[in-house]
């Protein structure tokens, strides 16, 4: 299966900032990984939040969107729901692609 | 000026804390105030924050809510509750929907806040609202200070009327304690008073150009007003050719005896240069003759609603106006009060000249020390 592709339109003038923003984005996907595999609900729900927060600050709203359901399923303890998301996340950083205009 | 004070920004330069655990968030929100013009600093924690804070304060806060440690909430509070710091705007960055967290942050004291995720519209419209408010702040600030300074210059020069530069400043600048200072009619105080005349103005009224006597008795009152100011002590009054000076008057001097007589032998030696140049030019012997004695006497203002004198009145000042009658050019007449505290001065020399002397509305004549000043 070919792996789904994701435009998104930046501002230019954040270009210089985005290799940095996405090279943190896939740490976090890790760190969000071992949080899982810990049990570790409360990180699950802080890197949840800070995901909601910065993404679509970037415009990246659909991470500001996955940030939202793993912050809610870290509340709710719903491991399926978040790994769900964990995967989508990865997904999606895999597929993406910055326009900047 | 305190720490804070210089650690103040340039006047016009606008700059910003980010305060955001989120390397990614605080980035990104340098870059947009960047944008504005705005010289912003990141600070990754509440510590740091307040750290810088103290360092130099910026004009602006843009806090986080949740970090490890302390809290945007805390940080804010902590602000607030600073004096120093508390004018600082605060700007806390919330979610949405996060209503606690507002509430919370109203209760901080926070001045604003910024939905995240952060759009950059918003960002910048509270931004430039904020620094237009900083600004007015700013200008406002500065017409105070002006007008502050206005009033001080203009308070000052009213002391200097009286006092000397030094006591004014000192007065102006809370560093005597004012109580009783400037008492009211009602009030006595034990001061020292100095009387000093011209002796010769008789003969300059008479062979002096009247146009040349007013800048001639400028010239007198100038190096007496000096001399009196020398040695702090307070001009009540200025008639004819005569000086009243007090010490221990507004404010306390425990030396006040000891002052009068320096400044009565600083009038004498201050005036000597122009009495040599009275004489040469217009033939006119001419000297200073003081006296000076102690007592307690009224302090006040006297005078119509339209038209008072800050002065005082007594015995004191009586005795010390008719000894100035009675010395002669060069002459300081002291008057037995005076004496009393004049003993580390004087001490009980036996070579000092005493003299007897009858005072108009003395029974008995009173025993005053001639101190004769030598003009270098």
């Amino acid at each position: 299966m070919s792996a789904e592709s994701f435009t998104v339109t930046i501002a230019k003038d954040l270009e210089d900032l985005i290799p940095t923003y996405l090279k943190n984005r896939r740490q976090e996907l890790e760190t969000l990984r071992s949080a899982l595999s810990a049990g570790d609900f409360e990180q699950l729900r802080q890197v949840g939040h800070r995901m909601r927060g910065v993404g679509d600050s970037y415009g990246f709203g659909k991470i500001t969107l996955l940030g939202k359901r793993i912050e809610d399923g870290a509340k709710g303890t719903d491991r399926a729901g978040i790994e769900a998301s964990i995967a989508e996340y990865d997904q999606y950083l895999a597929g993406l692609k910055v326009v900047y205009e | 000026m305190s720490d804070l004070a210089a650690g103040q920004a340039a006047q016009g330069e606008f700059r910003v804390l980010v305060v955001d655990d989120d390397a990614d968030m605080a980035t990104f929100l340098a870059h947009l105030l960047a944008g504005e013009g705005i010289r912003t600093e990141i600070a990754g924690d509440g510590s740091a924050a307040l750290a810088k804070i103290r360092l130099a304060p910026p004009d602006l806060v843009l806090c986080d809510v949740l970090m490890p440690g302390l809290s945007g909430f805390d940080i804010c509070k902590k602000l607030k509750d600073n004096a120093a710091t508390a004018l600082i705007p605060v700007v806390l960055l919330t979610a949405l929907e996060d209503h606690d967290s507002r509430v919370r942050g109203i209760e901080a004291g926070a001045d604003d806040f910024i939905a995240k995720p952060v759009r950059r519209e918003e960002l910048v419209a509270r931004v430039r609202t904020l620094r237009k408010l900083h600004q007015t702040r700013r200008e406002l600030e500065a017409r105070r200070e002006n007008e502050e300074r206005m009033q001080r210059e203009s308070l000052r020069r009213t002391f200097l009327r009286y006092i000397s530069p030094r006591v004014a400043d000192q007065l102006l600048d809370g560093r005597i304690d004012t109580t009783g200072a400037f008492r009211n009619l009602s009030d006595r105080a034990g001061v020292v008073a100095l009387f000093a005349d011209l002796r010769g103005f008789t003969h300059l009224s008479e062979t002096v150009p009247p146009s040349n006597v007013v800048p001639m008795l400028n010239a007198f009152f100038t190096e007496l007003t000096a001399a009196a100011h020398e040695h702090e002590g307070t001009v009540f009054s200025m008639a004819g050719d005569s000086l009243l000076v007090g010490f221990n008057v507004p404010v306390p001097q425990p030396d006040a005896a000891e002052r009068a007589v320096a400044a009565g032998r600083s009038m004498i030696r201050r005036f000597a240069p122009i009495a040599r140049h009275w004489l040469a030019r217009h033939g006119l012997a001419a000297g200073v003759g003081v006296g000076i004695e102690a007592g307690d006497v009224v302090v006040g203002n006297v005078g119509a609603p339209s038209f008072m004198s800050y002065t005082i009145i007594g015995d004191a000042v009586n005795v010390a106006a008719r000894l100035m009658q009675i010395a002669a050019a060069n002459e300081i007449l002291v008057g037995p009060r005076a004496l009393l505290s004049l003993g580390r001065l004087l001490g009980r020399s036996t070579a000092l000249d005493r003299r007897e002397v009858a005072l108009r509305g003395k029974a008995e004549p009173v025993q005053v020390v001639v101190l004769r000043v030598v003009p270098e």
